[in-house]
């Protein structure tokens, strides 16, 4: 455990190490938030609610969804490309650590920094609008809220590392990641609630694993779901955990045996 | 200029085959560029499902300030490709082999890359907007067609001279290789009519970082709710915007004393 505690600690020092790629990753988060603010607050000027949603809630959702983007969807995956395409995973395999557990703790790293960064612009924006921001109403929700984050953290790292072991077939992954990336983020409700979408896509989205990744923790932080929903969440969430870590892993011990140290 | 041309067709072509090469990539980047064109277009078409206006503009309106910033982004994408990679030019030695080439060494710098993908990307953009004119007849005449194109060249040859001033600045530092990716950050800003922002923030994205003048004040323009007085200005600001950052080109050059090779 404490050699993937030193990963951690060398990850976290390598991420502040980098200021100019963290700034960049804080611009793209900070427009994405500026603008997803000012148009939800204009869509809300004259109406007291949206979607059944009211100003605050719905100004808290894209806060909150900041946070959450920053610490669920933050992710080394693109690295892991890379050290398969050029061969450089081959020194990780040699060492007595855990691949799986050594991404872990290096994404971990980098969630760490990012949600400090998230954290610090919401709370910029909150002070520069004099905006308000909701709070749960019962500890059950934050402690369901907690859960349901923890939930998407270990969903998301599957999922990443499932796509990012394409890299064992081909040097071309980065074109299919980035769409990956960017279809991930549309439907796990970054960019707009889902209930924004018609009924029936929405019945689709959620058969899926990438709702239950940002727009679930917030649905039940913005209290809009009765127990039921959120315990068959919760159920979903397990399901797509156990399937994705069972898919990942077993694709990882594949592309091993394809693994050809091209580069290495 | 037909240097010129016969010089970025050449550019072009080897972009293709290096894009067909690296079949799989391409096709991932391009599904991802039309997903984002198609999630935002349905988010746009849902949220109108919802409400009659967006700060006074109707759905055909909203959707023509979102197309007219793809337009932009697009086009400059397209045709400043190489700036994307000005710091590894100068880094690995690439920018003293342009200098004695008989060609313009910025000309080289930003169009050594041709994206393709964002061309494939272009023709539904334009297909779109194409129709949405076809939904708004009320303002379809020469004069609206006339300003609206003027504009969006006027918002294209601002980005050309963003991406020359940053072309600029990795000369000149050898550093800064994030600051065109900021650029394209803040740009995603314009995705929706300006109007929709705070007076402050109105006033930094028309001012400051003219983001407002490249994509809003094109379909402005075309609506009628902009005044000539704003359609000189940003005349006036991309000439000005363009003076100052080849100024900065040639002080760069001037500056330059080789760095690697």
């Amino acid at each position: 455990m404490k050699k993937y505690f030193y990963v951690f600690s060398l990850s976290l020092q390598q991420a502040m190490q980098h200021r100019a790629s963290l700034l960049m990753d804080r611009v793209r988060s900070v427009a994405l938030l500026l603008s997803l603010y000012f148009l939800w607050s204009a869509l809300m000027q004259n109406q007291d609610s949206f979607l059944g949603y009211s100003r605050t809630q719905m100004l808290s959702y894209v806060l909150c969804m900041n946070l959450l983007r920053a610490f669920v969807l933050s992710t080394h995956a693109w690295d892991m490309v890379g050290e398969i395409s050029s061969g450089r995973i081959s020194s990780y395999l040699l060492r007595p650590i855990r691949y799986f557990g050594f991404c872990l703790a290096r994404d971990f790293s980098q969630k760490v920094v990012f949600l400090g960064s998230a954290l610090l612009e919401v709370f910029l924006l909150l002070w520069c609008l004099r905006a308000t921001v909701y709070f749960p109403g019962s500890w059950r929700s934050v402690f369901f809220f907690f859960v349901a984050v923890w939930g998407a953290f270990f969903m998301y790292f599957f999922l990443a590392f499932l796509v990012s072991s394409l890299a064992f077939w081909t040097s071309e992954s980065a074109g299919p990641l980035f769409c990956f990336e960017l279809l991930l983020q549309f439907t796990a409700g970054v960019f707009f609630p889902l209930d924004v979408l018609p009924p029936y896509v929405q019945g689709w989205l959620h058969v899926l694993p990438f709702p239950y990744l940002i727009y679930f923790p917030l649905s039940i932080y913005l209290e809009k779901l009765p127990l039921s929903s959120i315990l068959h969440g919760f159920m979903m969430q397990g399901v797509w955990m156990v399937i994705l870590g069972w898919v990942a892993a077993g694709v990882w011990r594949k592309g091993l045996r394809v693994y050809m140290a091209e580069g290495g | 200029m037909k240097k010129y041309f016969r010089v970025w067709w050449r550019i072009a072509v080897a972009s293709l085959l290096t894009q067909f090469s690296t079949w799989l990539s391409s096709v991932g980047y391009l599904l991802g560029k039309l997903i984002r064109l198609f999630f935002f277009f349905i988010f746009i078409v849902a949220i109108f499902q919802h409400t009659k206006s967006l700060k006074g503009y109707s759905l055909a309106q909203t959707v023509l300030f979102f197309l007219t910033f793809n337009l932009v982004d697009i086009v400059a994408q397209l045709f400043f490709r190489g700036i994307y990679a000005a710091r590894r030019i100068v880094m690995e030695g690439d920018l003293d082999f342009f200098l004695v080439q008989p060609a313009s060494p910025l000309f080289r710098m930003a169009c050594g890359t041709v994206d393709f993908l964002d061309f494939f990307t272009l023709i539904p953009v334009l297909a779109l907007v194409g129709m949405t004119f076809s939904h708004l007849p009320e303002y379809l005449n020469f004069f609206s067609l006339f300003f609206y194109v003027l504009l969006v060249l006027n918002g294209i040859l601002i980005a050309l001279a963003i991406h020359v001033a940053v072309a600029a600045m990795a000369v000149w530092t050898q550093e800064l290789e994030n600051t065109i990716w900021i650029y394209r950050d803040l740009m995603t800003l314009g995705r929706f009519p300006i109007d929709i922002y705070s007076s402050a923030v109105r006033w930094v994205l028309t001012l400051a970082i003219p983001i407002a003048v490249m994509t809003s004040f094109p379909a402005q323009a075309f609506l009628g709710k902009l005044s000539l007085g704003w359609i000189l200005f940003s005349f006036g600001l991309s000439i000005a915007m363009i003076s100052l950052s080849l100024g900065l080109w040639n002080k760069a050059l001037k500056e330059y004393t080789s760095v690697s090779s």
